[in-house]
């Protein structure tokens, strides 16, 4: 195989280690795959069993997975992974041996998936993308609102059907908020109260 | 005259909830982000970032447009070190169609990388310093910027956006010139930041306006998945260049830059020191540099020679094939990752074969930077504010997409 790996990374080794470890320890009941870069990809069950494999690895004693690199998700419109609408991605790392593993799980349209905020500060925002690109909801997570689109937004970007010229234009900004502490403010000073 | 007001807390001048709105188009905002916060007095109690105002669908973009018609996108992410982008984007396709480019292309790949390292980190350092006043440091290396500039224009005829890279190669081969002009910047250049250290290191008010300020520990850096100098700046030792080594860098020479205090200053170190490292490896590269082709020869991705094209029927179908259609890439997905002049570039490509990407995911580096700054702003002061905006060097095109 020829990828822009250097032939020489020390990591490598680990990595093939890895996905033996995964294939036998994780592997039954699993699918387990390995990609382009023969980094491996393990198919969790449901939501709650992506959650469970996130910190099953984060405590894995050879392979200490503790470092959250992505939260991302595709469509998966045509069905060519499973059933189900959307693949919700992990991508997790180990700081100590560097390598890679991503967990991925089928999501139905309306089922929530389970928030990673209780255990990285960092999946906030990138469950926050998630559920704005593509809808997906996360249960327990503190402050799931829309984050690059606009809060008067309607539809789900990053989904198939959405068409890529459609627009919504707004011609304001968002009003002043403080996140997930809402404050009430009033913006109807009277004249002349400078006084 | 009466006073007349409908909130009490609107007016009070000695109102510990006083609101203040920063951007999206502010003077010390790196771009159009928007800071919003509540201040008790000077220091900032509650701030929320609300972020998106450069979002331009560029994920959406890329399962639209064909592989080749992306590459220009991705100038447009961290448009301050675009060859950065350029290369890790037509690495992730070659890596999901299995080609590796040839031995020359690798040393002009990295030598481009560390070239808008340089780059990136100057702005960041230079901008830093003009936000809090010190004019002279942006002068002393914007001249540097410069020159770094109009060597990469020498290379590709662009400046800014400069869309070198392609899928199994790069569009031009190296002007006759650049070898000597390299010398001499890698000569001259790491005086001015001797200049620039002797400027500001052990200046007081520099000290004073950046030691201890915009802390994000070791355990809050790594909870907020932070990658890149701000990552090292905070105690952690990890970098990909050596890490998950890629192309050539295990043959080349440097030091993995790490501080221990995760402030602003400790930042700003970072960067300067990671500036000379990239000038060591550019002369390394630049030594090293090795004769020979410069594309592959993967039939796949092969962009025939433009003299073949208008002479040769078959060529001429190729090309228009490439240009027209798109490149035919297998199904198959792969996670690529450089460290970038801000952390860790990723590009997450899903191709279901065909000429254009299923999923064309971008992990930016400045999402998670903008997101500890959230949490790291509060319970400082409004001019800290600014001054840990300026040295996470957060790019709006990178974080908005």
């Amino acid at each position: 195989m020829t990828t822009s790996i250097a032939p020489k990374a020390s990591y490598l080794k680990d990595q093939e280690a890895l996905g033996k470890r995964l294939v036998e320890k994780y592997g039954p009941g699993r699918k387990v795959e390995f990609d382009k870069l023969n980094e491996p990809v393990i198919w969790a069950k449901t939501p709650e069993d992506a959650k469970l494999l996130f910190r099953t690895f984060m405590l894995d004693d050879a392979f200490k997975m503790d470092f959250l690199s992505d939260i991302t998700a595709y469509d998966n419109k045509d069905g060519e992974d499973g059933e189900k609408r959307f693949v919700l991605v992990y991508q997790q790392y180990s700081t100590t041996k560097h390598v890679r593993v991503r967990i991925k799980c089928l999501l139905d349209e309306s089922e929530p998936a389970l928030t990673l905020t209780d255990i990285f500060l960092a999946a906030n925002w990138l469950e926050r993308e998630v559920f704005d690109m593509y809808g997906v909801t996360f249960t327990g997570h503190p402050n799931l609102r829309r984050i690059l689109m606009d809060e008067r937004f309607t539809g789900h970007p990053l989904r198939k059907e959405y068409p890529i010229k459609q627009r919504e234009p707004f011609n304001d900004n968002i009003g002043f908020h403080l996140g997930a502490n809402p404050m009430e403010i009033n913006t109807n000073i009277t004249e002349g109260s400078e006084n | 005259m009466a006073v007349k007001t409908q909130d009490s807390t609107q007016k009070d001048f000695y109102n510990p909830n006083v609101l203040i709105n920063l951007g999206p188009s502010h003077p010390a905002m790196h771009g159009t982000l928007r800071v919003m916060c509540r201040v008790n007095g000077e220091t900032i109690e509650d701030a929320n970032c609300e972020i998106g105002y450069l979002h331009r669908a560029i994920e959406k973009l890329g399962e639209d447009k064909t592989y080749h018609q992306w590459m220009v996108y991705t100038d447009r992410l961290n448009y301050c070190s675009a060859l950065n982008n350029n290369i890790a984007y037509a690495m992730a396709v070659e890596n999901i169609m299995s080609i590796s480019v040839t031995e020359r292309c690798m040393y002009i790949r990295v030598m481009c990388m560390e070239l808008s390292r340089i780059i990136d980190h100057i702005i960041c350092v230079a901008i830093n310093a003009l936000d809090l006043g010190a004019m002279t440091v942006f002068w002393l290396l914007y001249q540097w910027r410069e020159e770094a500039y109009t060597m990469i224009e020498s290379m590709c005829g662009m400046r800014l956006t400069t869309t070198y890279a392609r899928i199994g190669g790069m569009s031009y081969d190296l002007p006759d010139t650049l070898n000597e002009r390299l010398w001499k910047f890698c000569e001259e250049f790491p005086r001015a930041l001797d200049e620039v250290e002797g400027l500001l290191t052990s200046n007081r008010i520099w000290i004073d306006r950046t030691r201890g300020v915009g802390i994000i520990s070791k355990e809050d850096a790594l909870k907020f998945s932070i990658t890149g100098p701000c990552l090292r700046a905070s105690g952690v030792d990890h970098d990909l260049r050596r890490d998950r080594p890629y192309y050539i860098y295990p043959d080349l020479d440097f030091d993995v830059v790490v501080g221990s205090n995760g402030d602003v200053y400790d930042r700003y170190l970072v960067r300067l020191e990671e500036m000379r490292q990239s000038v060591r490896i550019l002369k390394q590269v630049n030594q090293k540099m090795p004769s020979g082709p410069l594309w592959t020869t993967d039939k796949r991705v092969l962009i025939p020679e433009k003299l073949e094209v208008y002479s040769k029927m078959e060529v001429l179908i190729h090309h228009f094939k490439i240009f027209m259609e798109g490149i035919d890439v297998p199904k198959g997905e792969a996670f690529t990752c450089v460290e970038g002049p801000n952390g860790e570039l990723g590009f997450y490509v899903v191709s279901r074969g065909g000429p254009k990407a299923w999923r064309m995911r971008v992990k930016s580096p400045s999402f998670m930077l903008f997101q500890a700054f959230e949490a790291s702003v509060k319970g400082g002061k409004i001019p800290d504010a600014v001054a840990h905006l300026g040295s996470v060097n957060i790019i709006a095109g990178e974080l908005d997409r």
